[in-house]
């Protein structure tokens, strides 16, 4: 009797799960066509405008590109070794390194700490989110132009406040130690993109999460670390990647604060590895070089988010995920 | 590797030997900037429409010169259209390339030959002489200096605005000073009165002795000061002795005010074009302007007690040089003749006496006094000299003369194809120096290796 109800339930079983299975397929390619949709746009300007021109610069980089009369020259890899033997790449490199150590987790923790006061706002909460947004939308060059003030090393409002508790601040835009913080601070003050991806991400987070730990015991910090964090791992990841490559690629803001007259820092301290290619590209003309090192910039950004997600993945929570 | 991984590597490999192929096969190109000026005549009758670009035209004096040269060409029937935007030199490069080539350009006359270099734009010998325009007795030699490069003049320069030393009297007699004392060719007498004059508070400058606008001024000081930059070839040639001692000297100036970074922080505070400025507030005993600087200045000269004092070399005698600006043109301009003729009327007598007057109804409404307007051109300076009423205000009179006193002294900035990269380099080791991060001799080495690789990248 129980052998033949086993043999009778199997095929239903069966039935159900191949049911699930083809519902599930049905979804899954609702879900990717969606998907597609929504990137197309972006997909298909990336190939009207941006494709041509990629390959093009890979084809310059192995050339001696001359603009007067519109030659190239083929010198095979002379350019990339080119790269390798000139101390300034090397220099604009470590630069730049350096400033997107400093600069990413900063503006993580800044853009979340704002995100989390204005997720906490109430009344008026459209005014506030306006106001912290505004930064964003100021040009680069007025931003810089207040900086120059701000970051005034005998008068500037950033070392008055110093003053105020006691510290003696820096010449921010002279001393050479001091180019890449100040370059730091004014990119904080344009972090209000990144902060509006976590307060999305914050006000996706379930409310009864925090109810249910709250009743357990949980203070603010353990909720914060235990709940928030991994409830928004998706947006962290999204923005530590985003913050990555623009903070190789900065360029307006040093160019603005320290190329515009070179009057202030050393430029040394201050040549970025976008300066560098600009001034190889449209003040040396060497736009062989300048493709070489636009595409030795495409690849470090490509091996670096490559392990980004790798590692990302370890630990990025997505809502979702079905196994 | 499946069909669609297959489709995508053939299709870009396909884009990528496409792309090579046509960047190899479009080396035919256009010729040279020579031959494109060989085969014009730029004393045919202009026709079409000219395309210019960046020409300063947004005050009266640009207004009125503008005009005039419109009314001249729109007799031979040509169409002047104007892109008032200003020049940048990632623009410029990419409209070459995109073969959307301005007629005529505007541009800093330094840059000039870096242009000229990469055969980007095209002499204009051919347009001066079949126009019946001597350039030699037309500019000051050192205007003409700044845009020839191997034998070729390669722009229509205009505007000459020599550098000086304003001086605020009213700082400089209250330390019991005279304008003799400001004097470069005397470097302790110089440094004795800037530390008379310097007034420090909680640390920071109150009143500097002298601003000698060190890095936008790195021509002056250098070869104001004995020093070279260029061989006779247009190569860098900066690590020599008399650079270092320039530079040193230019080190001890700053020292004596605090150091160059408080020196920077207290200059950036400046209203320099505001009402408050540094001479009507008395922060500046002495410093290095331009001449349009007494222009900025000249609606407070009642607030005001300035003069001028020259620029003097080691010997003695009133230098000075001017960074201005030049007409050129591509040489892939579609209306070359029309350029030509516009520039040369845009730079004629006609056109700056239309300035003249439309300054001058200007300052009528405004009640300032007439700061001159410097041309570049010493027989049309001196007829507008000679129109211009003094003001009244005999120490703001002084200012104006002095700088008409030494037009004729300047030195024509270094003429090479990486002109823009050896100022930068330059302007690094001035910083590098002022700030102590290196001796003059180790940052002119720098300065000299990467000016260097930049001339060779230019050259090669």
């Amino acid at each position: 009797m129980t052998q033949q109800l086993t043999a009778s339930a199997e095929p239903e079983d069966r039935q159900r799960d191949l049911a699930r299975a083809v519902k599930r397929r049905k979804y899954n390619r609702r879900e990717a066509l969606a998907g597609y949709a929504f990137i197309a746009p972006w997909a298909i300007g990336f190939l009207i405008f941006s494709l041509g021109t990629m390959i093009y610069s890979l084809v310059i980089s192995f050339t001696n590109y001359n603009l007067a009369t519109n030659t190239a020259a083929p010198v095979g890899f002379a350019n990339y070794r080119g790269l390798a033997q000139d101390p300034l790449v090397r220099q604009s490199l470590e630069n730049t390194l350096f400033y997107a150590v400093l600069a990413v987790p900063l503006e993580i923790i800044f853009a979340l700490f704002l995100a989390m006061l204005l997720a906490r706002v109430r009344r008026g909460s459209g005014v506030f989110r306006t106001l912290y947004y505004l930064p964003k939308m100021t040009p680069t060059v007025a931003t810089a132009s207040i900086f120059l003030l701000l970051l005034n090393g005998n008068t500037g409002a950033i070392n008055r406040a110093l003053r105020a508790i006691g510290i003696s601040g820096p010449q921010w835009l002279i001393d050479p130690n001091w180019v890449k913080p100040s370059i730091v601070l004014m990119t904080l003050w344009g972090v209000s993109g990144t902060m509006v991806i976590f307060l999305a991400a914050l006000k996706n987070v379930p409310r009864d999460l925090y109810e249910v730990a709250s009743i357990d015991g949980a203070g603010p910090v353990r909720q914060f670390f235990s709940i928030t964090v991994p409830m928004i791992s998706g947006a962290i990841f999204f923005n530590v990647i985003v913050l990555t490559i623009a903070a190789f690629q900065v360029f307006d803001q040093v160019y603005l604060l320290f190329w515009r007259d070179n009057s202030n820092a050393s430029p040394d301290s201050a040549l970025f590895y976008a300066v560098y290619l600009f001034e190889q590209a449209f003040r040396e003309f060497n736009f062989g070089f300048a493709a070489a090192m636009a595409w030795i910039l495409f690849l470090m950004l490509l091996v670096l988010t490559l392990i980004q997600v790798k590692v990302g993945n370890r630990f990025v929570y997505y809502e979702g995920d079905r196994s | 590797m499946n069909r669609w991984h297959a489709v995508v590597v053939a299709t870009s490999v396909g884009a990528l030997l496409a792309a090579t192929a046509a960047c190899s096969s479009s080396g035919s190109g256009s010729g040279n900037s020579s031959s494109a000026a060989k085969n014009t005549n730029f004393s045919a009758k202009p026709s079409g429409t000219l395309n210019s670009w960046s020409f300063d035209n947004a005050d009266d004096v640009g207004k009125a010169r503008m005009g005039y040269a419109d009314a001249q060409l729109k007799k031979s029937g040509v169409t002047v259209k104007y892109d008032q935007t200003s020049f940048d030199a990632q623009k410029f490069t990419t409209r070459l390339a995109s073969g959307d080539v301005p007629d005529v350009v505007q541009m800093d006359a330094q840059d000039v030959i870096t242009y000229a270099a990469q055969g980007l734009i095209m002499p204009l010998n051919k347009c001066y002489s079949q126009n019946n325009v001597d350039p030699s007795t037309l500019f000051y030699p050192a205007v003409t200096g700044d845009v020839t490069w191997k034998n070729q003049i390669w722009a229509v320069p205009q505007f000459y605005q020599p550098s000086a030393i304003l001086v605020d009297e009213n700082v400089l007699q209250a330390a019991g000073l005279t304008n003799a004392d400001i004097d470069t060719s005397n470097m302790p007498r110089l440094l004795a009165a800037i530390k008379k004059m310097y007034k420090s508070s909680g640390g920071n400058p109150s009143t500097l002795g002298f601003d000698p606008q060190a890095t936008g001024n790195v021509y002056l000081w250098l070869l104001g000061l004995g020093g070279q930059v260029t061989d006779k070839n247009g190569a860098p040639a900066l690590d020599s002795a008399a650079n270092e001692a320039a530079l040193s000297a230019l080190k001890q100036i700053t020292d004596a005010q605090g150091g160059y970074a408080k020196l920077k922080s207290f200059t950036d505070t400046f209203d320099f074009f505001g009402a408050k400025n540094q001479f009507v507030k008395n922060q500046v005993g002495a410093e290095v302007d331009a001449q349009w600087y007494p222009n900025v200045l000249s609606p407070y000269t009642k607030q005001i007690k300035i003069q001028t004092v020259p620029f003097k070399n080691k010997s003695g005698q009133p230098v000075t040089v001017s960074d201005d600006t030049a007409f050129v043109i591509p040489t892939k301009s579609k209306n070359p003749v029309a350029a030509c003729q516009w520039a040369l009327a845009v730079d004629s007598m006609g056109s700056w006496k239309a300035a003249e007057a439309a300054r001058n109804a200007t300052l009528a409404k405004t009640g300032s006094p007439n700061t001159g307007l410097f041309t570049g051109e010493p027989a049309v300076d001196k007829i507008l000299r000679a129109d211009s009423k003094p003001s009244g205000n005999a120490d703001f009179d002084q200012a104006v003369q002095g700088f008409y006193d030494i037009v004729g002294d300047g030195i024509a900035l270094p003429a090479s194809p990486a002109g823009q990269e050896i100022q930068t380099d330059l302007q690094n080791a001035f910083t590098s120096v002022l700030t102590g991060q290196s001796s003059p001799k180790d940052a002119l080495a720098k300065a000299q290796s990467d000016a260097m690789r930049a001339y060779q990248n230019v050259t090669k």
